[in-house]
């Protein structure tokens, strides 16, 4: 008996598995090559199709419920971007562990990117100490805009012409497939843009903004630029599950927006050609043609939902065009297109930062936009008188066709162009606004905030906003 | 049938012998007539019951006996000779005070000597009123286990046990798998649930919650035992369903003409705020107003839709569609045991039909245990089940367009009537383009139920076997394992034009797979010795290990090419979609404990645990926790009243760790996890969370004082538990500033309190020769509060403060002014950028109150269970104010709005100068503003569409109080006569029913399940059991 039950026992014990044999995770790789971080950067980055800024800039309008960005009554927006900038933060620990150079040289483009990102929305935001969790800071200070707008555009200087002595190959590079050159021209065209985002400091600030603007449009060989459409940075959307348009099959995009009336009616004096692309005819015109301008209408964004509603549903309003919601490609998500350069050099013309006229850059923006539509005939359209430039300093026009241009891509630029200029105007008389007939000027900052880090937050409200977090509030980059 | 009309014949013909009365009265030990005592003549079925001053008189033949029997006294016999008056003292019974409990391990204790609460539902009890799943019926009947049921077919109802998920032990085995639907009820014998972690800190960290042990049925001694369990459940009609307006039809501000099904305006919107119904129009041929349908038929000349009557013809849509639920179960058991060995076999197979055509789930059970004992030293026992749950469709659950609910009333007007669209496909797009009469939002519900499938295959095998060996006298050697495997696999067929948010399926079959194990292996040491009539001990020391694999795999097309053909090899896309994970995980424990009882009356138990885990890092892995309760029986020291049958004291105090984050055994490595692949490319990504390097296991000490009291000669008992957890050292995902790169860090932080009240009350009120009615009440309440917040902060995310209750409920809300008025601009409200406090999550008090009337051969009992206090959130009833089904919609202000007049004018107020600020809390630091009545009419429709009337109803929160008539049971018990002339050694049939009847607070929704994410209708179901042993 007694042998039968050390057999049982030892049957027993002798299935028993040991703790140190099971502490490797088999399902996730704790170190990888920093070019599977540049992958999931560029495709977080590059992906900026917004309805919201869409519906923020007038240029299209919502009627299921009355929308806080179409009527102005927005709160908060979050800090999930400083989760991207621990992306890059990744990348560059996964590229000093793999000795290459190349990757960190593109995280000083995405970290100054995501920083002007960040700082436009709020005000101060938390930089030099940000994204410190791994060497135990956790609650990070506030810098002032100034700072980062300063430091970001070194980096950005640094990156360009750090990158144009570099000879590693780039992997994993969705948007120029490792071109340096084609990178090297968004990082100085991208300069451009921050330092026209800067038009109100001119003067007030140590960061020689003029100056830089120059320095880059002089030294082409040093600093390249965007020269077509084809330097484009710009994500291109693939019909495979996860890669496609971000709005392809949206069922409020075909049912509850509509073209803003402001925008669409711009498009019809203009005689636009862009609107055929962009806009679906209205219901109650269908029997139209296609290039009719008058089968387009809108809806008026600032007027009460109600209006809006019953304009809507008596078939006055024409959709957004199908193929945003029925074609799985679309259009590429553009982070910053030539178009734009364009329109901003027009405007350093129109300020006088640069010596050479506004025209010819404004006009080749149209030209830009056009030809991005697919619209290849664009003689007819730039000597329409409607669009010519009243003078060389014509802002309006320059920031107006801008804005045409920059229709649902490119982020929230339009929206931050508007509230830099005024241009072009976004209505507020409609009735409907819920914030006192205001464009608001920024986003509160997020309530986690307050728990997490109160006291910089705390001292970062107080030293900006003398009446608190208030969408109202002017930052410094607008003050 | 024919035989059992004979068996009729029989009981009527039922002859008498000749036999002579016999009298008598029945006392207590102290001269007190005890009413109530059953007196019978064993092996037969003759019997009487004393009346209320302890008398009785019944036909004997001589040499018969008579055995008088009552709760809480010995039997006892009498052999009658020549008595006719006969006078019985009746001697209280110690043993059946001795009653005894499964405990932790499986380990028999004395009732009397826990130092923790323990109560017990035995299996009888599930037999008749079935569920699909054992655990549904043990809603309301043990205090401090909250059963929190889904009416949703196949989907596990919450189990909250003193506010956490309980383990589940089956046979000494802990399940942790926690299926629940691998146990058939008709093999329970009974269920201990063993309520704080002191009572099953020997299973570890596992058990810190508490555990719901089942002991399956086992053969028993004597001949032959085959016994047959039939019950059917209907689901006949419901006792809960969203109640919609039948007013007013799809369409969007009163208008309504529909165009193809995914337009814009008024047709593809979605909405149910259109045209009134059923309106008079003498222009049109129908004498109704008339606009273009789905169903429209086309005018040949113009290729026009038609305009038909807009008609209330989809009032019944509810009931048109749901077809009656079936739930029944069989099964057959057959047991046989003798001294050497012991076996049972049984067969079980559940059925159940959903109320959603085309789903249902089988169930079936084989089961075999047995026992041998080859000498008297050593006993061998095992026991092996094989599970199969299977259905090759069961409805998809939660919000959204996969929801039943969702496309049949809360997003379609009663215009469209359901029994026109079981014709599903669009013509001359079968297979392409599902017919309905909005394509871009919702899902005709045939489409869905016959199309979009959801199957389900699992393979469950878990059984145990084990060894005792006495050694001597005092010691004896066990050794244990049990395991746990199954397989599972489960298919999605998403049809073409399927919709779900934001997307319109391109067809789409999916796998997954799942291949568990685990084993529990323990070998034990045990010592038991009575020392001295007022001395025992008993001690144990065992070594366990535990140890579990599971890897799971699943692959996806990317849209499909032929359609309705569901295989992988039909991908339309470029790739298959794929992933798989592999999870191992053990821990190697030793435990031991020491039980001490002096006097009878005396109980200490000590207990000790060590486990070394494998998911945390080396170093912080091994650790130990003990634990210590005893028990005094008062009743055994001290001379008591006299209506005073028992008195015990309990105490107890446990310390419970846990060594394991999630439920992914590797949360405690920092590693890069999978991102999104880019045309070919691919990416990784790192994860929001931050590890802390020196993670510690998490602890739990709990305290728990009791008393239990039986009084009146056993007829009335009260058990009261009263405890308090301390969780601290919690391994928490502490957040940290969004700016640090993360959103939160994982470290041992926070400490929370729990705590709580039981009470269990039994009594039996009335029994008398032919009438007994006993009654249990549970009763219990639960609380915690944050007691530390990590880093001393302020707040924690949720806004909770050091010494609040945690289940406070901050959410977004309208600005109001001093006087609460909410305040309006351009006649709507005004957000709040602050999220506020609105009110408290858990319940007051969780009750159930069950009641069993028995009168000769009929017994009714049924069983009430319930919730009081507490909120939940209806997003059935915000989702019916803001689509315009709700009842309360049809008003004066909705007909203006469907005229196009704008009349609404909210109740509340317009600031009309100063200004407000806050501080970073939201709390207003200076307010100067002035306030008029608001006087701006809006539509009413725009109004509901913005805001959802939040402002009136709390923000769809609503009180969670209800009252439901869970069970109720009438059974006929056909009497031994009776049998005698029958196979049967007894039968009994019964009708039974379960949620018979709900009153609540909310309306619109059944709050049982605590959550409402538009669940299925609750139905009521009605039946019968047959329950028969040969």
């Amino acid at each position: 008996m007694k042998k039968y039950l050390i057999i049982f026992s030892l049957l027993l014990l002798a299935g028993c598995s040991k703790v140190e044999d099971l502490q490797n995770d088999p399902n996730r790789a704790t170190q990888v090559s920093p070019d599977l971080l540049l992958t999931t950067i560029e495709t977080t980055a590059f992906n900026n199709v917004s309805l919201n800024a869409a519906l923020a800039s007038r240029q299209l309008t919502f009627t299921d419920g009355t929308n806080q960005y179409q009527y102005y009554n927005w709160q908060r927006a979050g800090f999930g971007q400083y989760d991207d900038l621990k992306q890059v933060y990744k990348m560059i620990q996964e590229s000093q562990r793999t000795d290459s150079q190349v990757y960190q040289i593109l995280a000083k483009f995405f970290n100054a990117y995501y920083a002007i990102e960040l700082t436009r929305v709020f005000g101060d935001v938390p930089y030099t100490e940000a994204v410190g969790a791994e060497i135990g800071i956790y609650t990070p200070s506030y810098d002032r805009q100034e700072l980062i707008y300063a430091s970001a555009l070194d980096s950005l200087r640094a990156a360009g012409l750090e990158l144009a002595q570099n000879t590693e190959t780039i992997r994993g590079d969705v948007i120029y497939e490792g071109n340096k050159k084609q990178w090297q021209k968004l990082i100085n065209s991208y300069s451009l843009r921050v330092l026209m985002s800067l038009s109100n400091k001119v003067d007030q600030t140590d960061i020689d903004i003029v100056g830089r603007f120059n320095e880059i449009l002089n030294n082409f060989d040093q600093f390249p630029i965007f020269e077509s459409n084809s330097d484009n940075a710009s994500l291109v959307y693939v019909d495979i599950q996860d890669n496609r348009y971000p709005l392809f099959n949206d069922n409020s995009l075909q049912t509850a927006y509509y073209m803003e009336q402001t925008f669409v009616e711009r498009l019809q004096n203009y005689e636009d050609p862009r609107l055929f692309m962009m806009a679906d005819k209205k219901p109650n015109a269908s029997n139209l043609n296609v290039e009719d301008f008058s089968a387009y209408g809108g809806l008026y964004g600032s007027a009460p939902l109600s209006d809006n509603g019953s304009k809507a549903v008596s078939g006055e309003a024409s959709r957004i065009k199908p193929r945003y919601y029925n074609n799985p490609v679309n259009e590429p998500s553009i982070l910053m297109s030539y178009a734009e350069l364009q329109f901003t050099l027009a405007e350093a013309a129109a300020r006088g930062w640069i010596s050479e006229p506004s025209e010819p850059y404004y006009k080749s923006g149209i030209a830009a936009s056009l030809a991005f539509y697919g619209i290849s005939e664009a003689e007819d359209y730039l000597n329409n008188p409607t669009i010519q430039l009243n003078s060389n300093e014509d802002l309006e026009s320059i920031l107006t066709q801008k804005h045409i241009a920059l229709f649902l891509n490119t982020g929230w630029q339009s929206f931050y162009d508007q509230r830099r200029t005024g241009f072009p105007e976004f209505n507020v008389d409609g009735g409907g606004i819920l914030n006192n007939g205001l464009i608001p000027k920024r986003f509160m900052y997020p309530q986690n905030e307050s728990i997490n880090n109160p006291e910089n937050l705390n001292e970062a409200i107080n030293r900006q906003f003398p009446s608190g977090d208030n969408i109202n509030a002017s930052m410094w980059l607008i003050d | 049938m024919k035989k059992i009309f004979t068996l009729f014949i029989l009981l009527v013909s039922l002859v008498s012998f000749a036999q002579q009365t016999v009298k008598g009265i029945v006392k207590d030990p102290n001269g007190v007539p005890l009413g109530g005592v059953t007196v019978m003549i064993p092996d037969s079925s003759r019997g009487t019951v004393t009346d209320f001053d302890g008398n009785f008189s019944i036909e004997v033949n001589s040499g018969e006996t008579l055995q008088f029997s009552y709760v809480g006294f010995t039997k006892q016999e009498v052999v009658i000779s020549n008595q006719s008056v006969l006078e019985i003292i009746m001697a209280e019974d110690a043993q059946a005070l001795d009653a005894v409990v499964v405990t932790a391990l499986g380990i028999k204790k004395e009732k009397k000597a826990l130092g923790y609460a323990v109560q017990e539902v035995e299996g009888d009890n599930l037999e008749k009123a079935k569920e699909p799943n054992f655990v549904n019926q043990l809603s309301g009947r043990v205090a401090g286990l909250n059963i929190k049921n889904s009416t949703d077919l196949f989907q596990n109802p919450t189990i909250e046990l003193r506010g956490a998920t309980p383990l589940l032990v089956i046979d000494g085995i802990p399940d942790r798998t926690l299926d629940i639907w691998k146990i058939n009820s008709d093999d329970i014998e009974s269920i201990s649930v063993l309520k704080g972690a002191t009572a099953s800190a020997l299973y570890g960290s596992v058990g810190r919650n508490g555990a719901i042990m089942i002991t399956t049925k086992r053969g028993k001694k004597g001949k032959l035992n085959v016994s047959f369990n039939n019950s059917t459940l209907f689901q006949t009609d419901f006792i809960r369903v969203p109640d919609v307006q039948t007013t007013y039809g799809n369409g969007n501000r009163g208008v309504y003409a529909y165009v193809n099904g995914s337009g814009s305006g008024t047709e593809g919107g979605g909405w149910i705020w259109g045209p009134r119904l059923d309106q008079q129009d003498p222009t049109t041929t129908s004498g109704f107003y008339e606009t273009t349908q789905y169903n429209s038929p086309i005018d040949p000349n113009t290729g026009e839709l038609i305009p038909i009557p807009f008609t209330s013809r989809g009032k019944d849509n509810i009931k048109n569609f749901f077809e009656t639920g079936i739930i029944q179960s069989n099964n057959v058991s057959v047991g046989w045991g003798n001294d050497k060995a012991d076996v049972r076999l049984s067969l079980s197979n559940n059925y159940q039909k959903g109320i959603v055509p085309n789903t249902d789930l089988k169930n079936t059970s084989f089961n075999l245990a047995g026992t041998i004992r080859p000498t008297d030293k050593l006993t061998l026992n095992g026991s092996l089940t094989y599970n199969k749950q299977f259905t090759s469709n069961f409805p998809e659950v939660g919000y959204g367009p996969t929801n039943y609910l969702y496309n049949l009333i809360l997003w379609t007007g009663t215009d469209v009537d359901i029994r026109d669209l079981k014709n599903y496909w669009r013509e001359g797009q079968e297979g392409i383009q599902q017919r309905h009469f909005n394509i871009s939002y919702y899902n005709n519900p045939y489409f869905q139920a016959y199309e979009y499938e959801r199957g389900y295959n699992k393979t469950n095998i878990y059984g145990n076997a084990s060894f005792n060996y006495e050694i001597n006298d005092a010691l004896s050697l066990r050794g244990r394992t049990g395991v746990n495997e199954y397989s599972l696999y489960r298919t999605y067929k998403e049809p073409k034009s399927y919709i779900g948010y934001g997307n319109k399926s391109r067809g789409n079959f999916s796998i997954a797979q799942t291949e568990y194990f685990d084993i529990t292996s323990d070998l034990a040491l045990h010592f038991e010795k009575k020392i001295s009539d007022n001395f025992g001990i008993t001690a144990e020391g065992a070594y366990v290990n535990y140890y579990r694999n599971s890897k799971n795999t699943s692959q996806s097309t990317d849209g499909l090419n032929v359609p309705g053909f569901y295989n992988l090899a039909n991908n339309a896309g470029a790739t298959l979609l794929g992933s798989n994970r592999e999870e191992k995980e053990t821990i190697n424990s030793f435990y031991g404990f020491i039980d001490l009882e002096f006097y009878n009356a005396f109980y200490l138990s000590l207990t000790g645990r060590n486990d070394k885990v494998s998911t945390l890092p080396e170093g912080n892995n091994s650790f130990f926790y003990p634990s210590v309760s005893g028990s005094v029986v008062l009743s055994s020291l001290f001379e008591m009243p006299q209506w005073i049958s028992f008195a015990k004291l309990r105490g107890s105090w446990s310390r419970v760790s846990e060594g394991k984050i999630g439920s992914d055994p590797y949360d405690y490595i920092l590693a890069y996890e999978k991102g999104t692949i880019w045309n070919g490319t691919p990416s990784t990504y790192f994860g929001s969370n931050l590890l802390s390097p020196n993670l510690e296991p998490e602890t739990s000490d709990t305290w728990e004082v009791g008393a239990n009291i039986r009084t009146l000669n056993n007829r009335l008992g009260l058990d009261i538990a009263y405890y308090q957890a301390r969780d601290y050292n919690n391994l928490i995902y502490s957040p940290i500033s969004d700016a640090s790169g993360y959103s939160s860090i994982l470290l041992n932080g926070n400490e929370f309190q729990r705590k709580g009240i039981e009470l269990t009350l039994d009594a039996t009120p009335i029994k008398n020769e032919n009438f007994s009615w006993n009654t249990q009440i549970n009763l219990s309440h639960y609380r915690r509060y944050q007691e530390e917040i990590y880093g001393d902060r302020e707040q924690t995310e949720g806004y909770i403060r050091v010494g609040d209750r945690t289940d406070k409920i901050y959410t977004g809300v309208y600005q109001t002014n001093a006087e609460g008025d909410v305040i309006f601009e351009n006649g709507l409200p005004v957000s709040d950028p602050y999220d506020r406090f609105i009110g408290y999550d858990e319940p007051d008090l969780t009750y159930g109150i069950s009641n069993s009337l028995q009168y000769e051969n009929i017994s009714l009992s049924f069983l009430f269970d319930g919730r009081l206090g507490g909120l939940m959130y209806s997003n059935t009833n915000q989702k019916m104010w803001w689509g315009g089904t709700s009842k309360g919609t049809v008003n004066q202000f909705r007909e203006d709005a469907v005229n196009g007049e704008n009349t609404y004018i909210g109740n509340g107020v317009v600031v009309t100068g100063g200004s407000v600020s806050y501080d970073v809390n939201g709390t207003i630091t200076e307010d100067t503003r002035t306030y008029a009545p608001n006087d701006v009419p809006v539509n009413y429709i725009s109004f509901m569409q913005s805001t959802s009337n939040y402002h009136n109803k709390n923000y769809h929160y609503y009180k969670e109080t209800f009252i439901k008539l869970r069970e109720v049971t009438l059974t006929y018990q056909f009497n031994e006569a009776f049998l005698e002339r029958t196979p049967f050694k007894s039968l009994d049939v019964s009708l039974v029913g379960r949620n018979l009847w709900l009153a609540s607070d909310i309306p619109n929704v059944d709050p049982d399940s605590g959550v409402d994410n538009l669940q299925a209708p609750a139905t009521r179901n009605i039946g019968f059991n047959i329950n028969a042993k040969f």
